[in-house]
């Protein structure tokens, strides 16, 4: 399994930027708005309501963007979650299980990646 | 004499023919305040017991001989101040690296990585030299001028969690120099040095605890130089797919 996961670590580690950088910088907007905004009554609720997201996914134009978005939001963060756990690993003396450990996570982050374009597909 | 200060020193002792594991030793020395860790170091080694062995040279911060863990923190100790520290002192040699004697650490493993970067201006042609020098502007300089002024004193190695994990890890002094090349206009052995940072050791091991840049003694931010190096190792990963290989006609 190590040597498959080196050959790939350049597009592991690309999805794993990509994660970080929307983990980091917009997820966390992301969380603000829907998870207190929205509860707290600061964003008027009905602004992100299923029929307007759905409606704006749907979109003729701008809905391709939009599923990219909502595809980027779903996958990459698993794809730096799984990375992370990676890293957490072998700090913890992984080192040797490294190849099942790394394996098994990105599988995990690979099948999130197809359901995530799954959903996307079939909204 | 009376108001002369004194310091213990706890200094980490290894014989590699009598003893299985290092054991520490002491030392209550006097010391001046304008004194550097190394210059305490010193006066044991002259006056106190001279069977303890480490390594220095230019004192000055600018061989990178005489790095070692000072209270647990990788340090130069010909630049550090030793009233930055109490009545007790702590020297060990730099972890990561096998220990030849006391404070002295193996460098082979390290040189062997720092070779495998071609840390050198590789050119596909040599220039000729009536053809005149190779010109740069002052922004190509400023590209890479931060990641040459690496000493190779190894704290950084010492620093990094990932080199005491990953043994086979490049490590952050080596990326460092091979990116510095990569970004010099007048080089171009970057296919070669990417192939090397994908490679057993690869560059993507990091995962940018940022320690290495933390114990610089030389600013040269490693860490930023790894980051780097992973991005371009990454587009020149995707360029072979779309150019045929190098040496490939």
């Amino acid at each position: 399994m190590k040597p498959l996961l080196l050959r790939l670590e350049p597009v592991i580690w690309l999805l794993f930027g990509a994660g970080i950088m929307l983990g980091t910088i917009l997820l966390p907007g992301y969380l603000l708005t829907m998870g207190l905004g929205v509860p707290l009554g600061v964003l008027p609720a009905e602004a992100l309501s299923y029929e307007r997201l759905h409606g704006m996914l749907s979109h003729p134009i701008g809905g391709l963007v939009f599923r990219l978005v909502a595809l980027a939001l779903i996958a990459l963060p698993l794809w730096k979650a799984a990375h992370h756990l990676r890293s957490l690993s072998v700090d913890f003396d992984g080192h040797d299980r490294d190849g099942l450990v790394g394996g098994v996570l990105y599988l995990i982050a690979l099948a999130g990646s197809v359901l995530g374009i799954l959903a996307v597909i079939r909204l | 004499m009376s108001d002369v200060q004194k310091k213990k020193f706890v200094v980490t002792r290894f014989d590699p023919d009598k003893d299985e594991v290092p054991k520490t030793q002491e030392y209550t020395i006097p010391v001046r305040p304008d004194w550097k860790v190394l210059d305490a170091l010193n006066y044991i080694k002259d006056e106190v017991d001279g069977t303890i062995s480490h390594r220095w040279s230019c004192r000055m911060a600018v061989c990178g001989s005489c790095g070692m863990l000072v209270n647990g923190e990788p340090k130069l100790t010909c630049s550090t101040p030793l009233d930055e520290y109490g009545d007790e002192v702590h020297v060990a040699p730099l972890s990561n690296f096998p220990v030849i004697r006391d404070l002295v650490v193996d460098l082979e493993g390290f040189l062997d990585k720092f070779k495998s970067v071609k840390p050198w201006i590789v050119r596909a042609k040599e220039k000729a030299v009536e053809e005149g020098p190779c010109r740069q502007t002052p922004e190509e300089l400023h590209a890479f001028k931060q990641f040459s002024m690496c000493i190779n004193c190894m704290l950084c190695y010492a620093a990094c969690p990932v080199v005491a994990n990953v043994p086979e890890f490049l490590g952050p002094a080596a990326i460092a120099l091979g990116h510095r090349y990569n970004l010099d206009s007048r080089d171009e052995g970057a296919a070669e040095r990417n192939e090397v940072f994908r490679g057993e050791g690869t560059v993507y091991e990091c995962s940018y605890a940022n320690e290495c840049s933390e114990v610089c003694p030389k600013n040269v931010d490693p860490a930023a130089a790894i980051n780097q190096a992973k991005l371009l190792a990454v587009l020149d990963w995707m360029k072979s797919f779309v150019t045929p290989r190098r040496g490939g006609e």
